[in-house]
């Protein structure tokens, strides 16, 4: 509902921008998506294409294609294709590895504009946008720091780059919060993004553990199955995944590229965004922005089979006293999604695991130290490569 | 009278027959993958048109057909050596991964001087490659392993490995913790020709490997002696000719070119070490068709190497006209195949009419050499 | 349980369910090898028969209805390749890996409109009377029964019946087969077909047992094990399952000492067990000429040696 209502309030703003700045671009703006992996993986690009195709069908004047399972490689050469072949006027291309590709690419057709997913390379003519989970993560954190039995969390992530050490140590510090003994167990695949057996194998490894809640990192449901086959609670990664087992997924990230594509797009047909003022736009959008959000599925942050549970659970919080964790829970997704971002998981003080004081005290992680993060949080067991002394 | 089918076989078709069969049997593969199209409510007329301009139809996009060609010629056309010489390299995807590490750890971490980094980039890389080969042939000749399943093994090894670097000890400082290495610098950067992205050296390499490739299998006696180890150790024996040392100096050539491959993807295409599988792009899979197709001929696989480089870039060009299933290009690949092995029986087989008379006997093996 | 039978318990048991379709498909390969054709497009068997296993389940309702028809897809494409291999005596080596890219192809493109889709019934796991007492035995798909016992009856036909010796034989030495009165051609289109169902079934384990969905490449792979461990088997079936099981175990542990070992090193070794185990037995083996079939890949033709 949230997003609709967003891009109706956008087009709406659109004819007003036409008819106020003397709109003269052209009737129609194609864009050109590049997706690394196949939009059948339920994953990475599979939400990118739900989100072109909800843009796609919103604004009139926008024209998409796609091309998918592009190797990192490969990029530029299919952005000169989509450029000259096809005559799109942006690319967007949705994966870090595309970035030098892009940026290059950028330099060769100064008047196209360039979108760049998760990258930190720009240009007049290209921006970059990022989607981040870390808050949601925290609030997953906080449900299953109540839901574990055992104490023992459960994460199988694809690869320890910053983006998902960030996510756990997310993960790891809501848990915390609620369950001060909890342990964050970890588990890596590193063989690729999509790999269900290991996924599966390695949820299993986890269980065989104690661990009984489990989070991940993967581009397949096979983790939610794996945990619901044992009779335990999941939460649902990118796309949702209450489907796969509608009374073992308490809740999840979920993600609306859609809102930041709105937004871009509406900006560049009405003449805001130029090839040559792109140079400092950088979306780092959040839950205030609505790109992500905390749910078992849209419009589901909580499952309501684990609601009694988590209301009956009461704890002692810091911030809010007696609080069930139910309740605390939708108070720090107030906080978080406020417009002036009234809390942050990553204020301090936090030590990691080593002991190392990594945020002083008040003291909250800048943007930059959020997308470089390689440090583990307290209460992580397990490999964790490229950890820092 | 009576009027019989006579299947003879030739011994060894003529090199235009085999270029009027082979377009032959392309042709009848696109005619088959147009009713795929159709199939996927595209119109099969405007899918050659896309594919062709895609594949040929510009400069750009012969550049791009170029582009894949090189490294599967490079790898074709040590394969096909390695064939002839009935050794059975699978590893090609991992040589070319060591070739590529070996490339990097030049590029990045080596003490040499600029200028010295791009040669030293691609001799090392041959070593590399040459001896993550020579490993496979160690197993066969002292352990009478199976090089498939050294060579199979050592793919994902040299993968895992690639892995471990890009993720740990070569982890880029510039790429903000993602699995890379820093961008090589600017000096091993391949120069490419014109405004295309095919690197020169490479390109030039492919002929040139080829070329060599031809004339140690043709005109020297080592190639001489490693048909005859095709044939069959006992052969070799017989001959006198030292198998294992054979075997082992196949695969240090096939793994070296593989390696030379390796780096010149990540010195001419990457510029920096990634995931593995971005690397190497299934080309050392892809070779071992390439050189098949090419019948294991060097010189051929220059042919086979452009012909599927041709495919990748049409498939491409399918891919961001229509936005078809990217899966539809294995499809097209197998049809290829297919129709190309299958029409390889009629240059093998004449079948001729003939009018013969009532007492000739039936004969099951009709087989008259030419 | 104490903790030790606890952790042997969920290493078999996590082994035996990891290592069926890689098992399976070995063992299809193992019979398809021996008859002398080198089917090396089991990875697209396996997908279609993956793809089809889940598509029927979905519209039917009835897993074993897809079990079924995962078996008989996959054999029928098979026969594509027994035809191009046997008939036509065109290249084995290409003809295998062409078909596995149709059966890529085919399975990735119809698959599309079901990635994503949730079976509601799935293949059942249940607990087998003697069997469940031993650790790890516990609570299986029947897939993981069935492939064990394969293994075992697949072994003793190969070596001990007069359907063994004949495929064997015609591995060796199809010339003198044919001169007995063997049809060398029917022999070998059915071990091609059966290695074609083995494959498809493995690969219908996969969407309907292991991890009930479809999505393209979740064969990840183990078409192209399958055949080395073919190799590593020396063509029989027994040291195939030795093989599958090692590998299972293995690549469990790679998730197991993740805390201990580091994780690159450990995704290498169920890849590097089987050329150390080949390392001590492979002289043996050669010394004692145990080899691959020794037609194996060569058309047979009538009237040639």
């Amino acid at each position: 509902m949230k997003r609709f209502a967003v891009g109706v309030l956008l087009v709406f703003l659109l004819c007003f921008g036409f008819v106020a700045l003397g709109n003269t671009q052209e009737t129609k703006i194609k864009a050109g998506f590049i997706y690394v992996g196949p939009i059948g993986d339920f994953g990475w690009s599979y939400a990118h294409d739900q989100a072109r195709r909800i843009v796609d069908d919103t604004y009139p004047w926008l024209e998409t294609v796609y091309v998918e399972a592009v190797p990192e490689g490969e990029v530029e050469g299919v952005i000169d294709r989509l450029i000259n072949q096809e005559g799109v006027d942006i690319v967007v291309t949705t994966s870090f590895g595309f970035m030098d590709g892009t940026f290059s690419a950028a330099q060769r057709y100064p008047d196209k504009i360039f979108f760049h997913c998760s990258g930190f390379k720009r240009a007049p003519n290209m921006a970059t946008y990022m989607a981040d989970f870390h808050q949601v993560y925290y609030l997953n954190g906080v449900i299953a720091g109540a839901l574990t039995k055992t104490g023992k969390l459960g994460y199988v992530g694809a690869f320890p780059i910053p983006e998902l050490k960030r996510h756990i140590n997310a993960f790891a510090l809501g848990a915390r919060r609620v369950n001060p003994n909890a342990e964050v167990l970890v588990r890596w695949l590193q063989t690729s993004w999509y790999d269900p057996a290991g996924a599966k194998e390695a949820a299993e490894s986890l269980i065989a553990e104690g661990v009984d809640v489990l989070a991940f990192t993967e581009d397949s449901p096979t983790v939610v199955q794996v945990a619901a086959e044992h009779g335990l609670p999941s939460f649902g990664h990118y796309s949702p995944m209450y489907k796969f087992a509608p009374n073992f997924v308490a809740s999840g990230q979920l993600v609306h590229w859609e809102a930041i594509y709105f937004d871009f797009f509406a900006k560049v047909y009405a003449g805001l965004y130029t090839p040559k003022n792109l140079g400092n736009v950088d979306y780092w959008w959040l839950l205030r922005e609505g790109a992500v959000e905390l749910g078992a599925d849209f419009g589901m942050p909580i499952n309501p089979v684990f609601e009694d549970q988590l209301k009956s659970t009461i704890v002692n919080d810091p911030v809010y006293g007696e609080i069930s964790v139910y309740d605390l829970v939708f108070a720090l997704l107030k906080a978080m999604a406020d417009p002036e971002y009234a809390f942050s998981p990553f204020t301090g003080p936090i030590r990691d695991r080593k002991g190392n004081l990594r945020v002083p005290e008040g003291v909250r992680l800048t943007m930059d130290e959020l997308i470089t993060m390689e440090w583990a949080a307290e209460g992580i067991v397990g490999a964790w490569p490229g950890e820092p002394e | 009278m009576r009027l019989r089918f006579q299947v003879t076989r030739r011994l060894e078709p003529s090199a235009s027959m085999v270029f009027f069969v082979s377009v032959l049997s392309l042709l009848l593969a696109f005619l088959v993958s147009g009713l795929l199209f159709a199939f996927l409510g595209i119109s099969p007329l405007e899918a050659y048109r896309v594919f062709w301009r895609g594949a040929f139809g510009s400069l750009y996009a012969l550049s791009e057909t170029v582009k894949r060609m090189i490294p599967l010629a490079i790898i074709g056309a040590g394969l096909a050596v390695s064939f002839q010489a009935s050794v059975w390299n699978i590893g090609a995807e991992g040589q070319m991964l060591i070739g590529a590490i070996v490339g990097t750890w030049v590029a990045l971490f080596s003490p040499l001087p600029p200028s010295l980094l791009l040669p030293a980039m691609f001799i090392l890389g041959f070593l590399g490659g040459a001896l993550w080969g020579a490993f496979a042939a160690w197993c066969r000749n002292r352990l009478a392993i199976n090089e498939i399943i050294t060579t199979l093994m050592l793919n994902y090894v040299a993968a895992n490995l690639v892995l471990y670097l890009i993720l740990g000890p070569w982890k880029g400082k510039t790429v903000r913790g993602f699995a890379y290495t820093d961008p090589f610098p600017q000096e091993v950067w391949l120069a490419t020709i014109g405004t295309t992205r095919v690197p020169l050296m490479t390109f030039l390499f492919a002929f040139l490997a080829a070329l060599f490739c031809y004339f140690l299998l043709t005109k020297t006696t080592f190639g001489f002696e490693l048909r005859v180890v095709g044939r069959g150790e006992k052969a070799a024996h017989l001959a006198g000719i030292p198998a294992q040392r054979v075997v082992a100096l196949v695969l240090f050539l096939s793994g070296g070119l593989a390696g030379i491959a390796g780096v010149g993807e990540v010195s001419g295409i990457h510029h920096m070490l990634r995931h593995p599988a971005h690397i190497s792009l299934g080309y050392g899979f892809t070779a071992i068709i390439v050189a098949w197709i090419a019948r294991a001929n060097p010189l051929g696989v220059l042919a086979s190497a452009f012909l599927f480089g041709a495919l990748m870039s049409g498939q491409d060009a399918l891919k961001v006209a229509f936005g078809i299933p990217f899966q539809v290009m294995y499809i097209l690949n197998g049809l290829v195949l297919f129709f190309l092995i299958a029409s390889e029986q009629l240059l093998y087989y004449r079948v001729t009419l003939r009018v013969a008379p009532w007492g000739e006997k039936e004969d099951e093996c009709d087989r008259v050499l030419d | 349980m104490s903790a030790i039978g606890f952790w042997i318990s969920g290493v078999v048991g996590r082994t035996l369910a990891y290592s069926v379709p890689l098992l399976l498909s070995t063992l299809g390969e193992i019979y398809a090898e021996r008859s002398g054709i080198l089917n090396l497009g089991v990875e697209g068997l396996m997908s279609l028969g993956a793809f089809s296993a889940f598509a029927v389940t979905f519209f039917s309702g009835n897993p074993w209805l897809g079990v079924a028809v995962s078996g008989v897809v996959a054999g029928c494409a098979s026969l594509v390749h027994a035809f191009f291999s046997v008939t036509l005596r065109t290249n084995q080596v290409v003809s295998g890996l062409a078909l596995g890219m149709l059966g890529m192809g085919v399975s990735g493109v119809l698959g599309r409109d079901f990635e994503g889709k949730v079976l509601a019934t799935t293949l059942p796991v249940f607990r087998l009377p003697f069997l469940s007492a031993l650790p790890g035995f516990e609570k299986h798909n029947v897939f993981v029964y069935v492939s064990l016992g394969l293994a075992v009856i697949l072994w003793f036909v190969l070596f001990h019946t007069r359907w063994g010796i004949v495929i064997r034989s015609v591995g060796e030495n199809p010339a003198a087969c044919d001169a007995m009165g063997v049809n060398v051609t029917l022999v070998r289109y059915a071990c091609v077909f059966f290695g074609g169902v083995l494959a498809g079934l493995s690969g219908g384990y996969l969407s309907l047992g292991y991890r009930p969905s479809w999505s393209y490449g979740m064969t990840a792979g183990v078409g192209w094990l399958a055949i080395a461990l073919t190799i590593f088997a020396f063509w029989n079936p027994f040291w195939g399952m030795v093989g599958a099981y090692l590998f299972g175990i293995l690549y469990h542990f790679s998730f197991r000492f993740q805390a201990q070992v580091s994780p690159e090193l450990l995704n290498t070794l169920p890849y590097l067990f089987p050329l150390v185990a080949l390392s001590f037995v492979s002289r043996l083996a050669a010394r004692r000429k145990v080899g691959p079939p020794a037609s194996l890949g060569v058309p047979y033709q009538r009237g040639s040696s």
